[in-house]
């Protein structure tokens, strides 16, 4: 669903080369130190900036190509900021997910009402649905902007530091929320984290910035916490 | 679905209202009026008729122009701070007004022959709240707080007033006495005639408002949010900016500025109807925002006998406890 050739990432020159790669459907973790670039290559396979040199295919198509109107079908993603916002219902908050696909004036089919419970089923937050947005807690919130993402109905989800900030119960509640849904719906999730245990412990590839070379590699998930403590930090 | 009908029975119940005050309005002045009296001065005109001439030339021009410029203001309001995601934001405070300000300054109290021509104030007036909208739009993507851009806004307004002042102190008596009027806000200055052509800018302004209410939407997450859910927010924010200009200028150019209305109303409606659906606050603001500026003109007018007390003065002795109480309850 994704694959680099050749890549270098950064803002106005390149502050990290990425190993070509290619990444299915499945849950992949991103590690490695603060400001190694983390951020940078989730922004840039998202579509939100654009590549130093090489390139990037989403789905067999270069990323350029595709245009802005049509990113958000394609890739869905989840910032490491929630809106701060009052009188937003969780439901329509998540609604907007659909936004993407609805007509000019936003109108919603009876197809948008079924994905957007489907998101909220599958996520097991019916009881948020009426809530406001402001109300929740930090790993309801979570569980909130993934369901939006899902409603954007996308082969790619990508998620800037889903667990930061959350109790140790609601980075696995929503990690196992991760690895589930890729697997029902056959996504590629592709995320950064620094709970390292908690990582290992989910048995995914890794896609490590190495701390010498600053060159992101993907490594198999049976490596060893010593192993990617010792590339990564 | 239960917020929904309640949202839907609250707008109808305010859109019920609507033409009770205006009503009302219709019928406060020194001179009472019949309902005759207005069939009469609109389908058989007498222009030797006092009463005809009152409500031709004053009351029905003023009662619309004050529904428009409440409700304009409120639109406005509504789309600013939606647009840099701040609750106090809105076209007097951001500055906008000052730009028609200084623009209509310009016009009644300079020889410049570029700003007396034809379109004369309006023109300028739209002119200059186009300006300071760019300016404030070029601001807001520069500074990350948003209390900097309100910040920001009050020096524009602190600045230009200085200009105008200057200006004022270089005027004669005449031109500085009409300026003075338009500054104290007013809505007794509008004509008959010129009616239509303001129901018709108005109209462009809240039909565009509308037309933005999915980017609206989105855009309440956020700039960031909004870009990654496929709006193409460089286009949303100009054509954002050049509808609330569009109606601030217009308004500004006829009633002076009017403070307060703009950041207050869409404020209240969002705690009344709890939604950030912009359909209804849209709705809602300018029909919220049209009764308040009733009411208040149709205060003035009972006050008048024992104390004259200008449009502005008024909006902002309500408004401003009004914001000093939404700070402290939301953003201390």
């Amino acid at each position: 669903m994704i694959v680099t050739k050749g890549l270098h990432i950064g803002y106005k020159s390149s502050i990290a080369e990425v190993q070509d790669i290619k990444l299915d459907a499945g849950v992949y973790i991103l590690i490695g130190k603060n400001g190694s670039g983390k951020s940078t290559l989730l922004k840039t396979i998202a579509g939100q900036l654009d590549s130093i040199q090489g390139a990037i295919e989403i789905n067999g198509k270069e990323i350029k190509s595709i245009r802005k109107s049509n990113l958000p079908k394609l890739i869905s993603f989840v910032g490491s900021k929630f809106p701060d916002v009052d009188f937003l219902k969780v439901v329509d908050y998540i609604a907007l997910g659909r936004s993407p696909h609805n007509d000019f004036f936003g109108r919603k089919t009876a197809r948008d009402a079924e994905v957007i419970d489907q998101a909220i089923d599958t996520l097991q937050i019916q009881d948020l649905k009426n809530r406001f947005t402001s109300q929740l807690s930090d790993g309801e919130r979570q569980l909130a902007a993934i369901a939006q993402a899902l409603t954007q109905e996308t082969s790619i989800i990508i998620l800037d530091e889903p667990t930061a900030f959350l109790d140790y119960l609601n980075k696995k509640i929503v990690l196992e929320n991760l690895i589930k849904i890729s697997a029902k719906f056959n996504k590629c999730i592709l995320l950064s984290s620094h709970d390292i245990d908690l990582s290992i412990d989910a048995q995914r590839p890794f896609l490590v910035v190495r701390k010498d070379t600053n060159t992101i590699e993907l490594l198999a998930a049976e490596t060893s916490k010593n192993t990617i403590v010792s590339i990564a930090f | 679905m239960n917020a929904t009908k309640r949202q839907n029975s609250l707008l109808l119940a305010l859109l019920f209202c609507l033409p009770i005050v205006a009503f009302v309005h219709l019928y406060v002045g020194q001179i009472e009026l019949t309902f005759t009296d207005y069939l009469d001065s609109i389908f058989s005109f007498d222009s030797q008729n006092t009463k005809h001439l009152i409500v031709r030339e004053l009351r029905l021009p003023r009662m619309a122009m004050g529904i428009m410029a409440g409700a304009g203001l409120s639109i406005a309001g509504l789309l600013m701070q939606t647009l840099f995601n701040n609750p106090l934001a809105g076209p007097y405070i951001l500055g906008i007004n000052s730009g028609s300000s200084l623009f209509v300054a310009l016009t009644l109290m300079t020889g410049i022959p570029f700003f007396t021509s034809d379109f004369g104030m309006i023109a300028n007036s739209l002119i200059g709240a186009f300006l300071f909208g760019t300016i404030i739009l070029f601001f807001s993507t520069v500074v990350r707080m948003q209390i900097s851009l309100l910040l920001i806004g009050l020096m524009l307004g602190s600045f230009t007033a200085a200009i105008v002042a200057m200006i004022q102190t270089a005027s004669d008596a005449q031109d500085l006495k009409m300026f003075t009027l338009w500054a104290l806000g007013s809505l007794q200055k509008v004509e008959l005639i010129q009616l239509p052509l303001i129901i018709a800018v108005f109209a462009i302004g809240l039909f565009g408002a509308l037309l933005a209410v999915k980017p609206l939407n989105i855009l309440v997450l956020g700039e960031t949010e909004a870009r990654l859910l496929g709006v193409n927010v460089r286009r949303v924010r100009l054509f954002i900016i050049l509808i609330t200009a569009l109606i601030t200028g217009l308004i500004t150019a006829f009633c002076g500025p009017i403070a307060f209305v703009g950041l207050a109303i869409p404020n209240l409606v969002r705690i009344l109807f709890k939604s950030q659906n912009h359909r209804i606050l849209i709705l809602s603001s300018t029909i919220i925002g049209a009764i308040f500026i009733l009411i208040c003109d149709i205060s003035i007018q009972f006050m008048e006998p024992y104390l004259i007390v200008p449009i502005n003065a008024l909006t902002s002795i309500v408004g401003a406890p009004f914001v000093i109480l939404l700070v402290l309850k939301r953003l201390r």
